[in-house]
């Protein structure tokens, strides 16, 4: 068995400065590596520091081709039922923070609440105009949360970025969305409902749990834990 | 083979009847079920796309696949189904991906008298091919909703106990909302009249993200007038629970619902129902305002049949009248089936 582990951090923006401030803050020291995206910690036993996207590590956690990684709690919430089994939180960090969020638009003043999207959503139900678009970047936490309120007659519309504009352009008609403070949602003229908070995330340190089992890695990962402690 | 012989046993006597075994296609577009039922369905559907990015289903349940062959084949009259295959969905827990489908349909008639044809087809045939005693257990979901319209209450809260009496769980929920009349509150509801002001003045015609002006100003003028806070939330809440507790031999039916008509001052409109009048061969049969709730689109008459010394639920069924129409029939085309509980059968 390898007892070479493998660490896994966000590989751009402000996940990655803070998530290497964290390592520093706990005296453990990632190399300056000419190669972007692999790195060392020098002063802690055999390692790899890999740089991927945050919701890649959640993946390479859960198949167990990293032991340890920092991702967004949002993330992982978001993957499947299969990968989540698989990893452990270990500890909220204090950066990343944010709402998963489900926001219409400002001029709909009679929608305040999630049983007011229930009614219009079977409006369009009832006219035949198809069903109410939810445009979103986490269907699977959208399609739990909208379900366990009430909300049935809606359609996923898959975002992979400047979700706030599709309601204004014709791809959906409200949407979910991460924010932390509200600031980019009101730019764009959409409100948060009074209900809508679908979830509160923070930056993790997430542990594979096929690492904790195996004897070998074991020790190594739980005396890196113990560093952040 | 035990589960050849009940299913070869079961068609034939399907057959009998005048019903045609049909074979269905194995995938479907998963448009049609989304556009139908939205996000709640699509969790289950065992889907992938195809080079031009169309979207396909293994096909879910084969209800819907006899839908879907009348609509493409058949189109129009009375067409009798039944089919004994296999139906795919996607599994959350140890349940297999794969379900045998045993049932039958009635597609394309609304006659009261084939409510009776499909219970006792069903009932009998199975009487004989496992050679057990039998129970059933009937309700029609248009009683709830003729109690839920005699109930005091906003039209809001009457719409959303209709649209979610199939669900168990939220249906809860509502229920214990409605008691506390935490729904009801009045800060929940705040006016923004700036924007009501502001948005007066713009064409009514304009749409924002998919609404007119028009109906959201009107809406939120309706929510405005509708009383929120004189509702006795916890009176109705208790009224619905006990009518969910009527369970009676089906001959007693009609004078339990009066008693209860009369004890919560109420008018079921019990006379629109032909429940009471089924003429079914097994005298075992019971009347509970409970079942048939397990399934959205069920309009109307609902049954399930138990082995009766294990209460092994051994089929079930009903009639959806509208869901034709909501797989893209261009008209209304009335229809009622059952299915029988395959699993079970095989446990006997």
């Amino acid at each position: 068995m390898s007892k070479l582990i493998k660490i896994g951090l966000p590989s751009k923006g402000r996940l990655k400065d803070e998530s290497l401030k964290v390592f520093k803050k706990n005296k453990l020291l990632i190399k300056d590596s000419k190669r972007n995206y692999l790195s060392e910690i020098k002063n802690f036993s055999l390692n790899e520091v890999v740089f991927s996207h945050a919701r890649e590590i959640v993946e390479r956690l859960a198949d167990n081709s990293l032991d340890i990684g920092i991702s967004g709690f949002d993330l992982l919430k978001e993957s499947l039922p299969g990968i989540q089994k698989n990893i452990q939180v270990f500890s909220s960090l204090n950066f990343g923070f944010a709402d998963l969020i489900v926001a219409v638009p400002d001029a709909w003043i009679d929608v305040q609440t999630i049983a007011d999207l229930e009614e219009i959503s079977f409006e369009f139900k009832d006219k035949n105009i198809g069903k109410l678009r939810v445009a979103t970047k986490y269907p699977n936490l959208t399609n739990d949360f909208l379900l366990s309120k009430g909300l049935t007659q809606y359609k996923i519309i898959n975002s992979l970025g400047s979700t706030e504009i599709y309601p204004f352009t014709d791809q959906s008609e409200i949407i979910t969305d991460i924010t932390s403070s509200g600031a980019t949602l009101k730019a764009n003229n959409l409100r948060v409902l009074k209900d809508g908070n679908i979830l509160k995330s923070s930056a993790c340190i997430l542990v594979s749990k096929k690492s904790l089992k195996d004897k070998n890695k074991n020790k190594i990962v739980t005396s890196l834990l113990k560093k952040f402690n | 083979m035990k589960s050849k012989k009940y299913s070869e046993a079961l068609l034939n006597l399907f057959k009998k009847k005048g019903f045609k075994v049909k074979e269905f296609e194995n995938i479907i577009e998963s448009k049609i079920i989304i556009e139908r039922s939205g996000e709640i369905f699509k969790k289950s559907l065992l889907s992938f796309e195809d080079d031009n990015g169309k979207n396909f289903s293994l096909r879910p349940d084969l209800t819907i696949s006899a839908c879907l062959d009348y609509i493409k084949n058949v189109k129009r009259g009375i067409y009798k189904y039944a089919y004994f295959d296999q139906a795919y969905r996607r599994t959350f827990g140890k349940e297999s991906l794969v379900r045998n489908q045993l049932g039958c349909e009635i597609i394309g008639s609304s006659n009261l008298q084939l409510n009776t044809e499909i219970i006792n087809l069903i009932d009998q045939s199975l009487k004989k091919v496992i050679k057990h005693k039998t129970t059933i257990k009937i309700n029609d979901i248009n009683i709830f909703y003729s109690l839920v319209d005699s109930l005091r209450l906003p039209s809001r809260w009457r719409l959303r106990l209709k649209r979610h009496f199939w669900r168990h769980d939220y249906f809860k929920e509502l229920i214990m909302r409605l008691e506390s009349n935490s729904d009801l509150q009045k800060n929940v509801f705040e006016l923004d009249k700036k924007s009501y002001i502001k948005m007066k003045k713009l064409k009514k015609n304009e749409k924002i993200a998919g609404r007119k002006i028009n109906e959201i100003l009107n809406r939120f003028e309706k929510k405005i007038k509708e009383p929120r806070s004189n509702i006795n939330g916890a009176r109705v809440a208790q009224i619905i629970r006990d009518f969910l507790n009527i369970s009676c031999p089906l001959e007693n039916a009609k004078n339990e619902l009066k008693k209860f008509e009369t004890k919560n001052k109420i008018n079921l409109k019990l006379n629109q129902f032909d429940i009471f009048n089924l003429k079914l061969k097994n005298n075992d049969a019971m009347f509970s305002t409970n079942i048939g709730r397990s399934v959205e689109y069920y309009t109307g008459l609902v049954f399930e049949i138990y082995k009766k010394s294990k209460n092994l639920n051994l089929a079930s069924g009903g009639r959806y009248d509208n869901l034709m129409q909501t797989l893209g029939a261009k008209t209304k085309v009335a229809a009622i089936g059952g299915a029988i509980n395959y699993d079970n059968i095989l446990k006997l």
